[in-house]
Parts: structure tokens; C-alpha cells; sequence
């Protein structure tokens, strides 16, 4: 366990050593998660062990905001958590590419990254990642007040609830209704495509075949030339929680292959 | 080390992670659960996870412990369960030089 200081705010990483040697080949892989209630462990106890088992060492952070990292007033936009990202990988001396692994909102944030850095990108894997299009954040703003009211909505109520449990949902209805998240996701910038076409490094995205957002996944098909795309049947968007046996397969499958390529 | 001596770290780990103010209103002990009683959430047994790793080194597999079982042995989980699953790996991997 790390604690960092990077662009002015204190964030917590996990970083998972591999057990057998490192290959030169392996870039380091950094898991991004999703938006208000997600934190990393989504990842760690799902993707992330299994990766580092494999043999690649692994970055996994809390968003600013987020699980036990700092939860400052300001700087939600998706600007200010690729300036984030740039900032950790600094604090912790990872200056080559690395891979990314982005779920939701966290595959936004590597997309941005990519057309940010593209020299620190060595491939993506993109898993139910949205796509800051013109009018995703509105859709986003609404998706994150209705999770305000759910948490206020909630049957753990002030006086009945366990002490731990109640102050768990008051950090999320802190961060939606006390900070700059709405405005800065409304005030955030849509990605800019033509300089996402630039991008030429592997991508690989996964989708449920009912997720709300698969429009995204096709318009990402249109405009990545070395993009691979999986629609799981009979899924949603919360592939991460429902299918995590499933994913597993394909991400280390794909970690293999980029190993392969890597070392060749 | 003896099951005593695991409980008292693991004990202080946990006192670290839900805050010493919180754990006044407990008795922690071997029959005390995750969920019910600490309320830990995902994030905390992540750091209770990386603790228990610089503590004991990679014999105590935190993760693939928790996935050895199903969700709802999890949620029932007590700070018993967990020395147990210390001591057993150490008894397997030799005694702790501290």
C-alpha cells in the first residue's frame, strides 16, 4: 500500500508486485474505476491479483474523491484526472508506456489520457468505458444525482443505522452534493475524436450486449484502427460485478498476446 | 508465533482501519465478524489486505483466501477465521522469524 501526494492531492495505490520474474517486455498495467460509488478495490479483488500473478506489475489507484483517497472540494473534471493519472505515475517513477485498464468512467479517463500522453500508452483495455461524446456529460451529471437521491433515498437511516455504514454513504452524498463533481463532469470537455484517430496503439474493448452506453463501443470502432471489440450476451454495463470470471479470461488472454508482441 | 500473538496484530490492524475511536465501542475478539460487527467495507479489507501481506508476506494470500469462499461465508467471516487462516499458512511455511 502506497499513499501519494500527486498534483496537490493525497491518493491511495495498491501496487501489486509480480511473483515470478518480470519479463522486460511487461509494461506496468494501472486499473482506473469507475465513477461515486466505485473505488479500486472493484478491480482488486477481480482483475488486478490475477494480472499480477501472471506476471505484470500492477498500479491500481483511488480516484481523487474516492475510496481512501483525499476528497478535495474541487478538480473533477476528466482534464484534472489525466493530470491526476500523469501525476501518480510520476510520484512512482513510471515514465515508460503502461497499459491501461479503464470500467466506466475509468475508460473515459484513459481515453483521455491516450490522446493527453500518447507516448505513455501502450495499450487499452476498455471495459463498458464511456466516451466523453457532445452530451455524455449531461447523461452523466443525471446518472450521478440519481445516485445522490438513491444514497439520501436510503432505508440506513440517520438514526437507525449502524454508526460505520451511515458515514459510508455520507462520503458518496459528500462527494456528489458538497463538491465540484456535477459541474466540473458538465463543464468537462468532449473528447476530441480527430486526435483520438492518432492513436494508434491496440485497444480492446468489452461490452454487454444490453449495456446502455454499447453505441459508444461502436462509435470507438469508427475511429481506433487497432481496436478489438467483445459483446458479452445477455450482460448489462455492470460487467465488472456480474462477469468477473468471464473478464478474467479475456484480460489475461490479452496481456498474454501484448506480452507476445512486446517481446517480439 | 501462537494464535494469541496473530490475534493481538491482527487486532491492531484492524483498530488502525476502522479507527481507534470507533473500535472503543467494540470488544474485538475471535468470534467478532468483518461485517456485522466492524462493518468493513470493500475498500478496507483491500488495506487490511496489503497490511496483512507486509506483515506476513505473500504465505498469507488474503485475496485467494476470500475467493475460496462464496459471498455469503464472507459476509459471516469472523477475526477467528482469519488467525486461523494465518496460523495455518505459517505452519505450512514454517515458523515467522520476527
Amino acid at each position: 500500500m502506497t499513499e501519494v501526494i500527486a498534483n496537490g492531492v493525497g491518493f491511495h495505490i495498491q501496487r501489486l508486485l509480480p511473483r515470478q520474474e518480470l519479463s522486460r517486455s511487461k509494461r506496468p498495467v494501472v486499473f482506473i474505476h469507475g465513477l461515486a460509488i466505485d473505488n479500486l478495490s472493484s478491480f482488486y479483488y477481480t482483475l488486478a491479483n490475477p494480472v499480477a500473478h501472471a506476471g505484470s506489475e500492477v498500479i491500481l489507484y483511488d480516484l481523487r474523491g474516492h475510496g481512501l483517497s483525499e476528497r478535495p472540494r474541487t478538480g473533477y473534471q476528466i482534464s484534472d484526472s489525466v493530470a491526476d493519472l500523469a501525476a501518480i505515475l510520476d510520484s512512482l517513477g513510471v515514465d515508460g508506456p503502461v497499459h491501461l485498464v479503464g470500467y466506466s468512467f475509468g475508460g473515459a479517463i484513459a481515453l483521455s489520457f491516450a490522446v493527453a500522453y500518447p507516448d505513455r500508452v501502450t495499450s487499452m483495455l476498455l471495459i463498458e468505458a464511456h466516451v466523453p461524446v457532445p452530451g455524455w456529460a449531461e447523461q452523466m451529471a443525471a446518472r450521478i444525482r440519481k445516485i445522490a437521491l438513491d444514497v439520501a433515498g436510503s432505508d440506513v437511516g440517520r438514526w437507525i443505522a449502524p454508526k460505520r455504514k451511515h458515514a459510508r454513504l455520507a462520503v458518496v452524498d459528500d462527494l456528489i452534493n458538497n463538491t465540484t463533481l456535477v459541474t466540473d463532469l458538465l463543464a468537462s470537455k468532449p473528447l476530441p475524436q480527430q486526435e483520438l484517430r492518432m492513436f494508434a496503439r491496440p485497444v480492446r474493448a468489452v461490452y454487454g450486449a444490453h449495456s446502455d452506453i454499447l453505441g459508444h463501443a461502436h462509435l470507438l470502432d469508427s475511429l481506433l484502427s487497432e481496436y478489438t471489440l467483445t459483446v458479452l450476451p445477455g450482460l448489462d454495463h455492470w460487467l465488472l460485478s456480474n462477469a468477473p470470471q468471464v473478464l478474467r479470461g479475456i484480460v489475461l488472454d490479452w496481456f498474454a498476446a501484448q506480452a507476445e508482441v512486446g517481446a517480439r | 508465533m501462537t494464535p494469541d500473538q496473530i490475534f493481538a496484530e491482527v487486532r491492531a490492524m484492524l483498530i488502525e482501519i476502522i479507527g481507534a475511536e470507533y473500535a472503543l465501542s467494540l470488544d474485538i475478539d475471535m468470534e467478532t465478524s468483518f461485517d456485522a460487527d466492524l462493518e468493513l467495507e470493500s475498500i478496507e479489507l483491500v488495506k487490511l489486505s496489503a497490511m496483512l501481506t507486509e506483515r506476513y508476506g505473500d504465505r498469507v494470500d488474503f485475496v485467494a483466501f476470500l475467493a475460496t469462499k462464496d459471498l455469503d461465508e464472507i459476509i459471516e467471516m469472523t477475526v477467528g477465521d482469519l488467525v486461523t487462516h494465518v496460523a495455518r499458512c505459517q505452519a505450512l511455511t514454517g515458523a515467522l522469524n520476527d
